[in-house]
């Protein structure tokens, strides 16, 4: 049974690298992945990696425009946050009186979860920009809607995953579901929210960044126009304020996740 | 002692699939007895208990709490005020402070606003401090639960059970995994706080010898039926013998 089980998987193994090398035939090589210039520009991008612009006015813009990426990945992920535990919370099905209803529960709200991460945050944000026009809001839902997909599901996820005998003795002393959630499941996940939150919320400000190539602001906005501009670095000035900021969130995860261990 | 019944368990039978776990079980426990359930691993004793707090629905046969079959406890809150639960020590919110932990006792007579208003500013504190000085734990009051240690995290739930004060109490092997020291401290504490209160106390135990020790009545459940029933100094070790034997003798 071992044997044949080991044979198995050395045949997936086998069958995904066949997969793989036939990928790399799937690439035409000769045209189009490499720039006519090509070795040239990498050659000029790298060097301005060591000598970004770090005039005054650069560095203003740079701020001004961290200031706009953060400021969207916060009010997305807030609101991705509020979206995720109100569905997460349905989604795990805890709630539900009987066998019946919380099957269907889970199965509904899933379902939408599972609708709200299925299309990218730039999909999104090109049905906002399209419909709404360049505010703000539309890079604001379009984060918080495939956000709020993915920190639902994983919040249901994580409910379902607490250990049942707690939970029973909260219902034999007399609680309600609801009483439940909050003396039970919600303070034995809440230090795996906050952590996976913190994640995610590194992950929407790279999005954010990426949003504004739509339009709509921000760092990657900005490097799109001195990309344009062949000003490389003024390129890196930007791309350092981004990875401060991703670094900076990466710190604050770190000290909420220490605080929560106490 | 009053004559009056609290627990009636008349001919109830429970299957696992195909596998009889309890057959046809009866007996009758009275107000104020303390009864041990004692028994070879899987003889039924956890599958009763969990029949008990309606855990698990019996296949057949009937269960009374005072009078009334168990199926008529629809209202959590008459049926906590009537039957508590105690079990090993993962029965507490491990990231809750141990005041919470010994507070979820009231959630039964609290709103759900009260309740949650709690968990930022503890309602009735002087109850939960009563109940944990009278297990001796009142300086952790705002201690991370899981932090204890096992006998520590046992003694919270008893404050729980004090909080919470069932006329019965359900214990399954209340004090598996503890050490003999802490083991008699939870049951001395545990049937001692009973015997005040007045309350009806089952248990499921594996050492015969704190069942005799801690306990009134001692049931012997084997192969899913009652074996002996039999009160503590009447019980032999003979019997004993035959109840833990892996074999049977032809
Ligand atoms: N969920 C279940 N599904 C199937 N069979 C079960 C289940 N729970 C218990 N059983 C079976 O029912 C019988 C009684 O189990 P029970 O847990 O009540 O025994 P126990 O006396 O509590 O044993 P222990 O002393 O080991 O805790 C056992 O044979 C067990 O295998
Ligand atoms: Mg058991």
């Amino acid at each position: 049974m071992l044997s044949f089980d080991l044979h198995k998987r050395k045949l997936l193994t086998a069958f995904l690298l066949l997969l793989f090398a036939w990928s790399l035939f799937g690439v035409n090589w000769q045209e189009g992945v490499l720039h006519s210039s090509g070795l040239g520009t990498a050659m000029e991008i790298f060097a301005a990696m060591f000598q970004p612009d770090l005039s005054a006015d650069i560095i203003r813009l740079a701020v001004h425009s961290s200031w706009i990426t953060l400021a969207y990945a916060t009010a997305g992920i807030s609101l991705a946050l509020i979206l995720a535990l109100v569905f997460g919370i349905l989604a795990s099905g805890v709630l539900a009186g009987g066998k019946g209803s919380r099957k269907m529960m889970k199965g509904f709200f899933r379902g939408v979860l599972g609708f709200m991460r299925a299309i990218h945050e730039l999909v999104w944000a090109w049905l906002f920009v399209a419909s709404f026009g360049l505010t703000p809001y539309a890079a604001v839902f379009a984060l918080a809607i495939p956000y709020g997909g993915i920190l639902g599901r994983i919040f249901a996820d994580m409910i379902n995953d607490v250990p049942e005998e707690p939970i029973q003795a909260l219902r034999a002393a007399g609680a309600s579901r609801l009483q439940c959630l909050f003396y039970g499941y919600l303070p034995s996940v809440k230090a795996s929210m906050i952590s996976y939150t913190m994640y995610r919320y590194e992950c929407a400000v790279r999005s954010s960044a990426i949003m504004s190539f739509v339009g709509l602001g921000g760092l990657g906005y900005q490097i799109q126009l001195s990309l344009d501009d062949l000003h490389y670095d003024e390129v890196w000035t930007f791309m350092y304020f981004l990875i401060l900021l991703i670094i900076l969130i990466d710190g604050w995860s770190n000290m909420l996740r220490k605080r929560m261990a106490l | 002692m009053s004559e009056q019944n609290m627990i009636e368990v008349n001919s109830i039978e429970k299957r696992y699939e195909r596998k009889i776990a309890l057959s046809s079980l009866s007996f009758v426990v009275k107000k104020g007895e303390l009864v041990a359930l004692i028994g070879p691993s899987g003889a039924g004793k956890t599958t009763l208990l969990n029949l008990l707090a309606s855990l698990l629905e019996p296949d057949s046969g009937e269960l009374k709490v005072d009078g009334k079959p168990l199926s008529q406890y629809a209202d959590r809150r008459q049926r906590a005020r009537k039957i508590g639960l105690i079990r090993q020590q993962f029965d507490l919110v491990g990231q809750l402070a141990v005041i919470h932990n010994v507070l979820a006792g009231r959630l039964a007579e609290w709103s759900l606003l009260k309740s949650f208003a709690s968990l930022f500013i503890p309602q009735e504190k002087d109850k939960a401090v009563d109940a944990l000085k009278r297990v001796g734990l009142e300086d952790k009051l705002y201690e991370r639960t899981s932090n204890l240690s096992g006998g520590e995290q046992q003694r919270v739930a008893l404050a729980r059970l004090l909080m919470q004060k069932p006329e019965v109490i359900l214990a399954d092997e209340p004090v598996a995994s503890l050490d003999p020291a802490r083991s008699e401290d939870i049951l001395a504490m545990l049937t001692g706080l009973a015997k005040q209160e007045n309350q009806t106390v089952v248990a499921s135990l594996h050492s015969v010898e704190y069942a005799r020790k801690y306990f009134t009545r001692l049931i012997a459940l084997k192969n899913g039926d009652i074996f002996f029933d039999l009160p503590s100094h009447q019980v032999t070790e003979q019997q004993l013998q035959e109840l833990y034997q892996l074999k049977e003798l032809n």
